[in-house]
């Protein structure tokens, strides 16, 4: 690992400082924008350069989970909830509260701290890149023997969401006489 | 690659998502910063997993565990600002004020009407917010 | 060693090798996983006899499936302590994921009991007013989507109709709580955790009455747990990036310096604020669930909004869940930080403890004083937790069996005084409740002198049990603290007691509902146990100091 350097930069590097640039300014989007609409989209960008940096980073599977579960499926569940609440098409002047500055001047101070903490300790550490370790298979593997347990609990969960979400929104006409037939 | 630049860009987005949940009003609003936490949370994850050549692939694992869960937790809360959507005709959570500590709060018993089979909310102004225009809800109750 | 450590050459080389090499089946000890694997099943049954079950034989169907899986898993409990998995035997299962030691066995007895009482209570159908047509009502909301009131609302109550999904989805919850305490490595706690509070979030919007307060409650719990959350998981990656592991075990090496589990992690300069900081993201996360100051906010609006029978499992259950995580944690995982995280949660500690006292006094409604009174216990539990020695292990394992059966009966008292609009959680609506019903004011009395810490009650024992931990661990001045916090406490519940029993009684006063056999056996199970723990706690601290040491 000796003879890197900040300025020995490989395209990798230079690829994910650009991709990182994108995610980090579509995020700040996504919670600044006053436009409801505009910030799902804007939360699409963050997570699609996400995933682009796990390709960066060799985690193939993950990218791919990324692209197929939160951009696919999360990002467009959150669309139809802004659609649902009817949120306007334009900006919309309450969507931030009055917390605002509070909420910056804590986020900054987290910012700092945090990073001023993972700097400090990884200052010196390099990732030497090797293609292969984020596969599926070797993925698969990891999942299913050292984190079985968590992996079936998992699909507990799913289950009991699936459940919690039916029991919420469930809502059909009940008439007398006709509740025989309603019964599922 | 440097380990820093992932490392330090997740704490940048986390950061990102902790103003977004703190300064936002609307709740699908502050989903979508928790969203961006938890993808923070992710690339950590991952650049470590990678960095450590980790045998049990501990970090993969878990980022994907945080990725069904933060699914299951979209759809759930969805589902739970909707309900509150549909009776109050907002999702700004400012206004989620019924529950609060008060000096003295109104007797919570002033609203109950005598029909006792009524499922009415006891309190007295627990009708639905004025800009409700109930698209599909029988305003019965409420009128 | 962790089982995971052991595995860790196998998969390498498994994957290092050809493709070929036949895939190695984890190791799952499914006898010490039973109670978890039991409860699991008796919640997927739940869930089939809602698909196949005849709607009016639901009820008594899901009932009984919940209360049978529930005696089984706590027979798998005792039978796993009786063997001594919980002493000699004990060790860590499914490839590392749960510990079964004392403390796991200790805890997963207590929720599981707690359960079924909580069951019980959330079972009842006999309080609402009823009418020919709707004979059976019970807490919850026919139709959560539903506008209450409303035609369909009514047609659905008339149809017969209602949440019975509650059942499968508490013992969800359960199965959760019963992983959370037990998990092996910050994975699986992250999993416990969710697996316990998302049922809990929606279950909290089910109330049948004042549903807007409920779907509200249930909305900020959601928003401030899923915020937590994310905490709890950036604290959990950082921990990786120090660590190299998310085993407990093996992070507590690594801090020691024992291991050197990874050789990029030896190159790498490491600095003890990574670790600080991490390791205080995920206690962070943990405070929130036990609702401890400065993270408390949820509380009293979860606990005044969500159906009171939810309320009242949620607030024995979780705390046990949760206090029993951050003991694994801070003991199993961050013994060696002891000297880093007593000051901070000597802050905590002290904070919740004074906050809960004093705030309770300014409240005027039942359900969020004993909010406030579950904030300022958690400050006494965390006193017991700061002591670090096996004697505040078995302090907090007793506190906290005490003190979840005086919260369920607390609880289930409340769901008896009702006028016409429901509950009646307003204090001065409790006036004079003792004279027009002796047994339930005297029986909420006994709960509120057991939340005051009065000698021959459990909390009594329970709080003299941790603050002499405390002291023998050195936090004298943390003891002082607590005592004259309860003092404070004291001060309100006995005022409560005095309403109940000296003021006149409003001629517009609430009934007092007669319970059915259910509530009826919730509620004198917990003064049962509030008075049996209180006069003879020797054999429970006998039970918890056996239990009370961590498998590494």
């Amino acid at each position: 690992m000796s003879g890197q350097s900040f300025l020995s930069t490989s395209g990798t590097e230079i690829a994910f400082v650009l991709v990182g640039i994108v995610a980090l300014g579509a995020a700040l989007l996504t919670v600044t924008t006053r436009q409801l609409v505009h910030a799902a989209l804007w939360l699409v960008v963050a997570l699609g350069a996400l995933a682009v940096e796990y390709l960066l980073l060799t985690a193939e599977f993950v990218a791919w989970v990324q692209v197929l579960i939160y951009v696919g499926a999360v990002v467009v569940l959150l669309l139809f909830g802004l659609m649902l609440t009817r949120a306007p098409i334009g900006p919309s002047p309450d969507a931030d509260s009055r917390h605002r500055p509070l909420a910056a001047a804590v986020a900054v101070a987290a910012a700092a701290l945090l990073v001023t903490v993972v700097a400090d300790a990884f200052r010196t550490t390099w990732i030497t890149l090797r293609p292969g370790a984020g596969s599926a298979e070797a993925n698969g593997i990891g999942l299913f023997r050292a984190w079985v347990l968590p992996f079936e609990a998992l699909s507990v969960l799913l289950l009991a969401a699936l459940v919690g979400a039916i029991v919420l929104s469930r809502r059909r006409a009940a008439r007398p006489g006709v509740h025989e037939e309603a019964d599922d | 690659m440097h380990l820093l630049y992932p490392v330090v860009l997740s704490a940048l987005l986390f950061c990102t998502g902790v103003y977004g949940v703190l300064a936002r009003r609307n709740a699908v609003l502050v989903l979508m910063a928790v969203e961006l936490m938890l993808n923070a949370v992710n690339l950590n994850l991952v650049a470590f997993d990678v960095w450590l050549r980790d045998t049990l692939h501990a970090g993969q694992a878990l980022t994907l565990f945080t990725v069904t869960i933060a699914a299951a937790e979209i759809g759930l809360g969805l589902a739970i600002v909707l309900l509150l959507y549909r009776r109050r005709g907002t999702s700004s959570v400012d206004r989620l004020d019924e529950l609060a500590d008060r000096p003295d709060p109104p007797h919570p018993d002033q609203g109950a009407g005598p029909d006792p089979d009524a499922d009415q909310d006891a309190d007295p102004d627990a009708r639905p917010a004025p800009d409700a225009t109930s698209d599909d809800q029988p305003r019965k109750a409420a009128a | 060693m962790s089982a995971t450590a052991v595995a860790a050459p196998a998969v390498h080389s498994l994957w290092t090798t050809a493709a070929a090499a036949p895939i190695h089946a984890p190791k799952i000890e499914y006898a010490q996983l039973s109670p978890i694997l039991v409860v699991l099943g008796a919640a997927v049954a739940g869930i089939l006899v809602e698909a196949f079950v005849p709607r009016r034989a639901r009820y008594g169907t899901q009932l009984a499936v919940t209360l049978i899986g529930l005696a089984g898993a706590f027979a798998a409990v005792v039978g796993l302590a009786a063997t001594g998995y919980a002493t000699t035997k004990a060790d860590l299962a499914a490839m590392g994921s749960i510990a079964v030691d004392g403390p796991s066995l200790f805890l997963q007895g207590t929720l599981i009991l707690v359960t079924a009482v909580g069951v019980l209570a959330i079972a009842e159908r006999g309080l609402e007013p009823q009418s020919r047509e709707v004979p059976h009502v019970d807490a919850f909301a026919p139709q959560a989507a539903a506008v209450p009131g409303s035609e369909d609302e009514k047609a659905a109550a008339r149809a017969g109709w209602s949440t019975t999904e509650v059942f499968p989805l508490t013992l969800f919850a359960l199965s959760g709580m019963l992983v959370f305490p037990a998990a092996g490595d910050l994975l699986t706690l992250f999993i416990g955790l969710e697996i316990l509070s998302l049922p809990l979030y929606l279950m909290c919007a089910l109330a049948r009455r004042r549903r807007l307060l409920s779907q509200e409650s249930a909305v900020k719990y959601f928003l401030l747990g899923a915020f937590a959350s994310a905490f709890f998981l950036f604290g959990t990656a950082l921990l990786y990036g120090y660590a190299g592991t998310l085993d407990l075990g093996g992070i507590a090496k690594v801090v020691t310096g024992d291991a050197a589990p990874n050789a990029a992690l030896n190159a790498s300069a490491h600095g003890d604020a990574l670790l600080l900081i991490g390791g205080a993201m995920i206690v962070m996360g943990l405070l929130f669930k036990v609702g401890a100051v400065p993270f408390h906010a949820w509380t009293p609006d979860v606990y005044q909004g969500a159906p009171t029978p939810i309320t009242g499992f949620m607030a024995a259950a979780t705390k046990v869940a949760a206090f029993g995580a951050l003991l694994r944690l801070l003991y199993v995982a961050l013994p060696e930080m002891r000297w880093d995280w007593r000051p901070v949660m000597w802050g905590v500690a002290i904070l919740t403890m004074a906050l809960g006292a004093i705030v309770a006094v300014t409240q005027t409604d039942v359900k969020r004083m004993l909010a406030y009174s579950s904030i300022a216990h958690a400050g006494f539990l965390l006193t017991g937790v700061i002591a670090g020695n096996k004697q505040g292990v078995s302090a907090v394992l007793f506190y906290l069996a005490a003190y979840s059966f005086v919260t369920l009966g607390a609880f289930a008292v409340v769901t008896l005084v009702r006028d016409a609009g429901g509950e009646a959680t307003h204090l001065s609506r409790w006036d004079g409740l003792g004279r027009r019903s002796p047994l339930v004011a005297v029986t909420f009395a006994l709960f509120l002198l057991a939340f005051a810490g009065i000698p021959l009650t459990s909390g009594f024992s329970g709080k003299f049990a941790v603050f002499s931990a405390a002291a023998k661990g050195g936090a004298v001045p943390l003891v002082v603290v607590g005592v004259l916090c309860s003092a404070v406490a004291a001060f309100f519940y006995v005022r409560v007691i005095v309403r109940m029993f000296f003021a006149e009684p409003r001629a517009d006063g609430p009934s007092v509902a007669v319970p059915s056999a259910l509530t009826g056996t919730a509620i004198a199970v917990g003064a049962a146990a509030t008075l049996v723990l209180g006069v003879f706690p020797q054999w429970a601290f006998d039970l918890a100091d056996k239990a009370s040491v961590f498998i590494r």
